[in-house]
């Protein structure tokens, strides 16, 4: 019996079924049409932001709210390279990512001391800073008026970027499971579960909060910069309030704090809200209580009506 | 006589600036000494230790740890130089697995695997209760079960000193015996130094070698445990309760 570090058997699992599922993904372009593939690929890039933030936010207990903002960040950032200086994409997107990695770990080492709920004003408060800059400084930014960003295929078909945030959703879901069943996850968990036991074991609590907290800036800032290339028109849009309450239905109605929860939470709430854009802000207002509704009785969401199913699967192998 | 391992020296600390808890308090631990801290609520017993950790800084006085100043650092830096604190109340992580939770308690050699896996293996046999439940959540423990882990967690990482503040308190009689064993155990093996702070006075002076009484943050009686008998004890607090 060794007891040296392996991924527990979950990991392989969930690495099976999110590749199982990508795979029947694959073959929806055959059945959905142009507009369905739009809103698939953009449900893809909340998948990521739903995620990444429940890294944060489920698993480590720090209740950001400035994930939108990071995802503008590598956004503007490509987007800005290639406006101003005609940086190619290749080179502009993982300049975002840097840049995202880079503002989750100032942001994080000013903030992250603190508890919860004046880490989620100081976030906003931060998330706030970019938008007004992002709309002030017109002549740089392009303000409102919205920045053009070149696509990243040369043309708008839907298509190849459905397989790029298809891809790019399955490897960032394979790091995050792989994170979280790494070492640094159980110190994650052990901080959500009580910060200061986990400070009298002699961990390091700010520095695991300010490495997950780049980390999934990283990946906001990464799903952003990509996202930038694919709708080819960027706004302080991007960085409403609205977009971040977005992220926090999403994983709510999935299951705050649970893998499947953002992965399943995600494409529904953005597709009903697509198709619900119509009655305007309403739209928020009814998922925000449909929330408090949910948050109230059950944080798991409807990742918890998948819980047996999972385990009914796997049962055979555990025998 | 050689240098105590850890010197504490006349220092005051508050939770408020203005109220100090502990107001002169000194005390000296001999390697691979057990010392027990006695007194009445409120005297700073629990203080004094989350002040040796760093868990709160002294405004005045100094703390040694073999040979080093240490107030004023903080709790991680603290337990690299070899320090562990169990605090009083169950410090288990309850979502966690028991393997889970003596792999957190290993922080500071996270970096070295080889040793963390000979460390975890050595738990197991110390207790093999524990590695029967090592894929069990820690909530499921019986309280008897989740000190055995919060020590042998701390027992990960070897550590020089363990500060160990009340760990019977709320445990049936026969289980708070087995609490003592546990830490003579953990004394033994890896071997160790123990602070312990304890309201179950009769108990615990059968285990330890010094006793120091506190009463209103500072030194009121101290001295080996064979000078100090459970009646000399009893008349001290009775004095200290009574003004």
């Amino acid at each position: 019996m060794s007891a040296s570090f392996a991924f527990p058997p979950s990991f392989r699992r969930s690495v099976i079924t999110i590749v199982v599922t990508a795979a029947v993904f694959a073959f929806a372009p055959l059945v959905a049409g142009s507009f369905a593939l739009h809103v698939l690929t953009i449900s893809f890039y909340f998948v990521i932001l739903a995620a990444s933030w429940n890294l944060l936010a489920g698993y480590t207990g720090q209740f950001s709210l400035a994930h939108h903002a990071f995802a503008a960040i590598g956004a503007y950032t490509s987007g800005l390279l290639g406006y101003h200086y005609g940086v190619p994409a290749w080179i502009g997107i993982p300049s975002g990512v840097v840049m995202a990695a880079l503002f989750g770990v100032i942001l994080g080492r000013l903030v992250l001391r603190m508890r919860a709920i004046y880490l989620a004003i100081a976030t906003w408060a931060f998330a706030e800073t970019v938008h007004i800059y992002l709309t002030a400084d017109y002549q740089f930014t392009r303000g409102e008026l919205g920045l053009s960003v070149k696509p990243l295929y040369g043309s708008v078909d839907p298509l190849p970027y459905y397989f790029t945030f298809l891809a790019l959703t399955v490897l960032v879901l394979i790091g995050l499971r792989a994170l979280i069943d790494s070492p640094i996850g159980y110190f994650m968990r052990a901080i959500k579960d009580d910060e200061l036991r986990a400070k009298s074991l002699g961990i390091d609590t700010t520095r695991v909060k300010i490495a997950v907290f780049s980390i999934s800036s990283a990946i906001a800032g990464l799903a952003g910069a990509f996202y930038g290339h694919f709708i080819v028109l960027l706004s302080p849009q991007m960085i409403d309030f609205s977009e971040m309450a977005k992220i926090v239905i999403m994983v709510v109605i999935g299951g705050f704090g649970t893998f499947l929860g953002p992965v399943i939470g995600a494409a529904p709430v953005q597709m009903v809200m697509t198709y619900l854009q119509k009655y305007g802000e309403w739209n928020l207002a009814i998922f925000a209580l449909i929330v408090i509704v949910l948050m109230r009785f059950s944080m798991e969401g409807l990742a918890s009506l998948f819980t047996p199913l999972w385990r009914n699967l796997w049962a055979r192998h555990d025998a | 006589m050689s240098a105590p391992l850890l010197a504490v020296d006349d220092i005051h600390a508050a939770y408020q600036s203005g109220v100090d808890i502990l107001q002169g308090m000194s005390l000296a631990v001999p390697v691979g000494g057990f010392v027990l801290v006695i007194g009445p609520n409120g005297a700073g017993k629990s203080t004094l230790l989350k002040t040796v950790f760093g868990l709160l800084s002294p405004h005045r006085g100094g703390i040694s740890f073999d040979g080093r100043a240490i107030a004023g650092l903080a709790p991680h830096e603290i337990k690299r130089l070899g320090v562990s604190y169990v605090p009083q109340e169950l410090n288990t992580f309850p979502h966690l697995t028991v393997e889970e939770n003596l792999r957190v308690g290993g922080w500071t050699i996270r970096n070295d695997a080889a040793r963390l896996r000979a460390r975890i293996a050595r738990v197991y046999e110390i207790f093999p209760v524990l590695a029967e439940r090592r894929r069990d959540k820690a909530g499921g423990l019986s309280g008897g079960q989740g000190r055995m882990l919060s020590v042998a967690r701390e027992m990960i990482t070897e550590p020089r000193l363990m500060l160990v503040d009340e760990p019977t308190v709320g445990l049936a009689p026969n289980l708070a015996e087995q609490v003592y064993e546990l830490l003579q155990t953990a004394r033994q093996s890896i071997p160790t130094t123990i602070l312990l702070v304890d309201q179950n006075v009769s108990d615990a002076l059968r285990h330890a070698e010094d006793v120091v009484m506190m009463n209103l943050g500072r030194v009121k009686a101290a001295g080996p445990v064979v000078e100090f008998g459970e009646a000399r004890v009893r008349e001290l607090i009775q004095e200290c309760l009574l003004g």
